[in-house]
């Protein structure tokens, strides 16, 4: 049975988690749409007399060794990683939603050469096969979102396979092919939508992953460069000051990061409780 | 006597080995092909880039023929395969020495690591998940709820620096974030490679105090971004198993909780041992990033250097080791299961 989407605000609204979700995602679009009015200063522009200043009533969040205002950057950051990551996760979808359903319903060796291929891709460690990508392939924005596009189409390929392996012998796909259907008709009309839900939950929580690893990969300075507003690589321009006691520059990109990607992660909880037909299991 | 018979006579755990020791093979094949690929993707002649812009003509393509890149791809490819098989990993960049030694020089810095985290992790996890299921609406049940969900949203390399910050800078109650050891304090000689393990074989009490207060907040680091994720699948997997109805019969007849909480751990095995495997996975991505931040001079930290420094026949060997050893990690892991697992067919 499918729910219908326009459900879906009103079951968000009678869950505190789930509200406190879209609170954040809220707060997160405000800042991609708004981020030239709500900054103070420019992202981007070195003040080399205002060096690792405190916060105070001039720089909210204090600045980083360079001068930069922190809380500008952190605005005008949300821009940089949900694009790379929303990017990332939407190519990742629209390959890997497709190859799965033709992998799941029709078996042969072009499908399990391609299940290969995607085990091959899964038998490295997340992160390092990341980095070495994106080192390799040269270290820009659109390179970072191009190898987590590769990295996380291989999840939704086997998630919407599984589903169209149990759903390709169901009765009603029997009664679809005699009533003359064609195989794509029946893949993408009468598969497709029963096969969808666990990929949409995916989709949050693969973001919150993208944020994660999009701002790991620029820590180690294999991501993003300066002077581009990236959380990660605000984090990383702290990380030798917090030794040395000077805590604000990078506290506050990391709260950035744990924030928009537990918003994420709400939303994703939100959605399969949404759509679990046994109802709310995790309570 | 027929072939299956005399499989069937097998013990069977050497069935399960047996069984699951050749799917390491193509396994293999494919790590060590996409590893080859990876090289492929850079952009010029990996032959020009290691000489630089002042190479002659016919040093270039002397390189290239000793780097086995004038074949066709599959040559090539064969080239690195038999090079990879004979453990040459190429000559670092950086370093000039061999891959494979710098490989193994590092290797136990990272594997100490990785193994007290895993060990506190599914410590943590483990006792947690049975506390908050046994005793419901208890201090443990809420804490694993809000912390479960929001363990897999930090950041651990920021976890990390708030440990440095708090612990070190401000409290001063720990070791510093530079390395393994004091660098007064002399390691000891290596047996195990692990600092922990060798400096008490050798008796040397300073070294094992050193080395294990180095360890102390990176470890804790670990195991907060990733005890998140293990204590949310045990916590159902035994749930699960806690209403059951093979519980609540020996329940009934009267056992000790204790000997209750020990079944069902047993029966919930299973899907623990998968995660924990998968973890190891997600650990040495995490130790790239948490010895970056404790200078730690393990595998991921030369990773780090050989991505700042272009030493790309670094970078390769390392994701190829990697990748081998969450093979050998996945190929314990399955073996493991199937074992815990008394109900699988062998």
């Amino acid at each position: 049975m499918m729910k219908t989407l326009a459900d879906f605000p009103a079951f968000v609204l009678r869950r505190p988690a789930a509200l406190l979700g879209l609170a954040l995602l809220l707060v997160q679009a405000a800042a991609i749409l708004f981020a030239p009015l709500l900054a103070t200063h420019s992202p981007i522009e070195a003040n080399p007399l205002a060096s690792l200043q405190p916060p105070s009533a001039e720089h909210w969040l204090g600045t980083d060794v360079s001068g930069m205002d922190i809380y500008s950057r952190i605005i005008f950051a949300t821009r940089i990683n949900l694009l790379i990551s929303v990017i990332a996760v939407a190519v990742a979808f629209v390959i890997g939603v497709p190859v799965g359903l033709v992998v799941g319903y029709r078996r042969g060796w072009a499908s399990t050469l391609v299940m290969r291929i995607f085990d091959f891709i899964q038998s490295f460690p997340v992160f390092v096969l990341g980095m070495a990508l994106v080192s390799v392939m040269g270290q820009e924005i659109w390179n970072v979102a191009i190898v987590l596009a590769i990295l996380f189409t291989p999840i939704f390929a086997r998630l919407v396979r599984a589903e169209a392996l149990s759903l390709r012998d169901r009765p009603f796909i029997a009664a679809a092919r005699c009533s003359g259907a064609t195989d794509a008709a029946i893949m993408f009309r009468h598969i497709l939508p029963n096969a969808l839900g666990s990929s949409i939950v995916q989709v949050s929580i693969s973001i919150g992953m993208a944020i994660l690893l999009t701002a790991g990969l620029s820590f180690i300075g294999a991501g993003v460069r300066m002077p581009i507003p990236e959380w990660g690589l605000m984090v990383s321009t702290g990380s030798q000051q917090m030794i040395l006691g000077i805590w604000w520059v990078a506290l506050f990109p990391g709260l950035a990061i744990v924030f928009s990607v537990l918003s994420f992660a709400l939303m994703a909880d939100a959605a399969r409780d949404y759509l679990d037909p046994r109802g709310e299991r995790s309570r | 006597m027929t072939l299956s018979d005399t499989w069937r006579k097998l013990p069977r755990p050497l069935r399960i080995v047996l069984g699951r020791l050749p799917m390491v093979i193509p396994q293999m094949f494919g790590v060590i092909f996409v590893t080859f690929m990876l090289a492929r993707l850079l952009p010029g002649d990996p032959a020009l880039l290691m000489l630089g812009n002042m190479a002659t003509e016919e040093s270039i393509a002397n390189l290239r023929a000793q780097l086995g890149l004038d074949g066709t791809l599959w040559q090539q490819f064969a080239h690195y395969m038999l090079q990879v098989l004979h453990g040459d990993l190429g000559i670092s960049l950086f370093t000039s020495n061999p891959v494979a030694t710098d490989l193994m020089e590092r290797a136990p810095a990272t594997l100490e690591l990785v193994f007290y985290s895993m060990l506190l992790t599914v410590l943590i996890a483990v006792t947690v998940s049975v506390v908050a299921v046994v005793r419901p609406r208890g201090v443990a049940d809420y804490f694993s709820r809000v912390y479960g969900l929001a363990a897999g949203a930090i950041p651990d390399f920021w976890v990390g620096l708030l440990l440095i910050f708090l612990f070190f800078s401000t409290l001063g109650i720990a070791a510093a974030p530079f390395g393994r050891i004091d660098p007064l304090v002399t390691p000891p000689p290596a047996v195990t490679g692990f600092y922990t393990f060798d400096s008490l074989i050798a008796g040397d009490l300073s070294a094992f105090r050193s080395s294990a207060g180095r360890l102390v907040l990176p470890v804790i680091t670990l195991t907060i971004v990733n005890a998140g994720a293990l204590m949310k699948m045990t916590k159902t997997t035994f749930a699960e198993i806690w209403r059951s109805d093979f519980i609540r019969h020996q329940r009934a007849s009267g056992l000790p909780s204790r000997w209750l909480v020990r079944n069902a751990l047993r029966n919930s095995l299973p899907p623990i041992i998968t995660l924990v495997g998968f973890l190891v996975g997600f650990l040495l991505g995490a130790a790239v990033l948490v010895e970056t931040i404790f200078s730690w001079g393990g595998l991921g930290q030369y990773a780090v250097q050989a991505v700042t420094y272009s030493d790309y026949p670094a970078l390769q060997g390392f994701v190829l080791v990697a990748a081998v050893f969450i093979l050998v990690v996945y190929l314990v892991v399955d073996i493991l299961y199937e074992l815990a697992d008394p109900r699988i067919e062998t």
